[in-house]
């Protein structure tokens, strides 16, 4: 696999005249893969804006060199970049009267004259662009009438036209309600694995990119960059390693963040399927550790669509979970 | 199609510029003095060929001077309510005039009024101003790098020179002050018609090449980080649009005052009409609309019954401030909007 950026012994940060440099990634050489979805994946303030900064040549960096498709990243000039690596921000475009289509057309700026006179072929990218991310429908919609995602894809859209072979995007899932992270992760997947983009996108939703992610690089202030693919890092024990905080535990089983425990209350249920994984939730979400299958003094058992609670000796059925929840919240002193 | 209507505007209030005033003309009279060298009547070719015309050419190129600088300096700074003036520029311009008002007359202990003091020299003394304000903030621009700061400074720099402005008047006499206050209320008929061609000319150059920024411009819409990653070099072209703003603004403000609101109403009256944000239609459109404005606000200056005594500023800020607040009303949000 080839690797179209290669960041060598590469320390990052940003200088302030008359102050002493601020380094938040020392020292680390890492590649980023032809043809990968790659996350980069840290707590706010980490360095992800930085580097992404840095890697597009917006920054420069404090130490180290980036080499990009094998030449150095200061021997390009600035359309030669734009040609390489597109960027897709959280920034929002104050100027609300600008058109959907003319913001996708910023993305051929590089390729046209002085004029910016969009010839045959640059229009059919651009409608291929807004295609690609369905935005066609909206051309000529001004970007004021827009929701958050659909504002997104109208900047992935203008990324595609600038027709990089790498896209970086920074944090692109901060704003976007649930349904539209997950549109917006396979509209990636679908980018890398049609149309061989790289991209690397910059996320401090752990659960979203271990699911959707080729490869991710893991940043932590201070410490330096670690990359693997997600399993490969939930295995070697290296996410809990630099994500455990305090009051928050990393759930390898789950591949997701849980509250470590707030007391010794245990219950076994004994549900399968559906059921017993939203039981589970709810019992957790109230405190309970909760053991499947084993013998403990409280217990719940899902028969023929009753919850079946025993206590003591004492057996009570529950047609929901929620008076399951309410009874169960009485036995607080166990 | 709107851009036909709009020249067809101006067209017509370019013509109404020359038969309506103290002294109508009519327009007939107005075609054969304008297309025939054989005058009918001597007092109406005066009239006509000494103070409307060159008066009407100076009210559209000012103007579409005016609005396009406006327009620039929108973009660049990403603020609605951005205008020529926003970078010290006219003010500039005021302290050449005050200090040159001050030192003509108080200093030399002479009783010269305005009407004896030439206009050329106030037109100097006004584009001397500017044009050091002009290279202050080029040179500030140079170290700052970054568009915010360089409109704070360009408003504290406004301030500083509006401070000099103040105690030179306060040491200067009365007559002075009243030069002063006269120039500040800005004209279109300063403009003689020898120094007519001198002012097209330099105006057409601002005008051109404000539009071969119009890839940058576009870009600047952006933001900053989307611009540079679209290859855009930000230094050069923040460079590039104060120079021609600011030359835009003090060849105007040295021929006709300080005008206000042209630049700041028009941008956003072209936004409205054109409903585009695309630079390629708004520079023509603005500098069309700009025109057909100061040519609009001048035949009112001018109207029989007022026998030319409104000052311009007073007549583009009456319908220049109706235009700001409709503007307001309808896009209540655009101040509320996080950055």
């Amino acid at each position: 696999m080839r690797n179209v950026i290669e960041c060598k012994n590469l320390a990052i940060g940003y200088k302030e005249k008359y102050k002493k440099e601020t380094i938040l990634i020392p020292d680390f050489t890492i590649e980023l893969h032809e043809s990968e979805l790659t996350a980069l994946i840290g707590p706010n303030g980490a360095g992800k804006t930085t580097l992404l900064k840095t890697i597009s040549g917006n920054l420069s960096p404090i130490a180290g060199e980036i080499n990009l498709l094998e030449k150095n990243l200061k021997s390009y000039s600035s359309v030669e970049l734009a040609k390489l690596i597109s960027i897709v921000l959280t920034d929002r475009i104050l100027d609300q009267h600008i058109k959907v289509f003319d913001v996708v057309a910023t993305g051929r700026y590089p390729y046209t004259g002085f004029w910016a006179k969009l010839n045959q072929h640059d229009q059919s990218v651009i409608n291929n662009s807004m295609e690609m991310v369905g935005v066609e429908s909206f051309a000529n919609r001004t970007f004021n009438t827009l929701s958050d995602g659909e504002r997104q894809k109208v900047m992935i859209a203008k990324a595609l036209a600038q027709n990089t072979p790498i896209i970086l995007l920074d944090e692109p899932a901060a704003f976007l309600d649930y349904p539209s992270k997950i549109e917006l992760i396979h509209l990636l997947q679908n980018l890398v694995k049609k149309h061989n983009k790289t991209i690397l996108f910059s996320s401090h939703d752990l659960e979203l990119v271990l699911r959707s992610a080729d490869r991710l690089w893991l940043v932590a202030s201070g410490k330096p960059i670690i990359t693997d693919i997600p399993e490969q890092l939930i295995l070697d024990g290296i996410i809990e390693q630099y994500f455990n905080q305090t009051g928050l535990r990393f759930d390898a089983m789950k591949g997701q963040f849980s509250q470590p425990d707030r007391g010794n209350k245990r219950i076994s249920i004994f549900a399968d399927g559906l059921t017993g994984i939203w039981l589970c939730n709810a019992l957790e979400r109230k405190g309970w550790q909760v053991n499947h299958d084993t013998d403990e003094p409280v217990c719940v058992h899902y028969i023929k669509e009753e919850y079946i609670l025993i206590y003591k000796e004492k057996t009570s059925c529950f047609k929901k979970l929620e008076y399951l929840l309410t009874e169960i919240d009485k036995y607080e002193d166990n | 199609m709107k851009f036909a209507w709009l020249i067809g505007l101006m067209a017509v209030l370019f013509i109404l510029n020359l038969f309506l005033g103290s002294v109508i003309i009519p327009i007939s009279e107005v075609f054969k003095i304008l297309f025939s060298e054989s005058a009918t009547g001597q007092t109406e070719s005066l009239i006509i060929l000494n103070f409307r015309l060159p008066q009407a050419y100076t009210a559209l190129f000012a103007g579409a001077a005016l609005a396009v600088a406006g327009l620039m300096m929108q973009t660049l700074f990403r603020n609605p309510l951005a205008d020529p003036s926003i970078l010290g520029i006219s003010s500039g311009a005021g302290l050449g005039v005050a200090l040159l008002l001050y030192f003509t007359g108080t200093a030399s202990n002479q009783v010269i009024t305005a009407d004896i003091i030439s206009h050329l020299g106030i037109n100097m003394a006004a584009f001397v101003g500017a044009l050091v304000v002009l290279l202050l903030i080029l040179f500030l621009s140079n170290k700052l790098g970054n568009a915010v700061s360089l409109l704070i400074v360009g408003i504290m720099i406004a301030y500083v020179a509006g401070a000099l402005v103040g105690f030179v008047k306060y040491l200067s006499r009365k007559e002075d002050v009243y030069a002063y206050a006269l120039w500040g209320l800005g004209s279109f008929s300063n403009v003689g018609k020898s120094q007519l061609p001198v002012f097209i000319i330099s105006i057409s150059i601002g005008l051109v090449l404000s539009i071969l920024m119009m890839k940058s411009l576009n870009l600047l819409l952006l933001g900053d980080r989307y611009a540079v990653n679209l290859g855009l070099d930000i230094q050069k072209t923040t460079i590039f649009i104060v120079v021609i703003t600011g030359f835009l603004t003090a060849v105007v403000t040295a021929y006709a005052g300080p005008i206000a609101f042209i630049g700041l109403a028009v941008p956003h009256l072209a936004r409205s009409l054109f409903k585009t944000a695309d630079h390629k239609l708004l520079l023509p459109a603005t500098m069309l609309l700009g025109a057909c404005l100061a040519l609009f606000c001048n035949l009112i200056a001018r109207l029989p019954g007022f026998d030319g005594s409104l000052p311009i500023n007073s007549v583009t800020s009456l319908i220049g401030a109706p235009i700001v607040i409709w503007f307001i009303f309808r896009h209540r949000n655009f101040s509320t909007q996080e950055s």
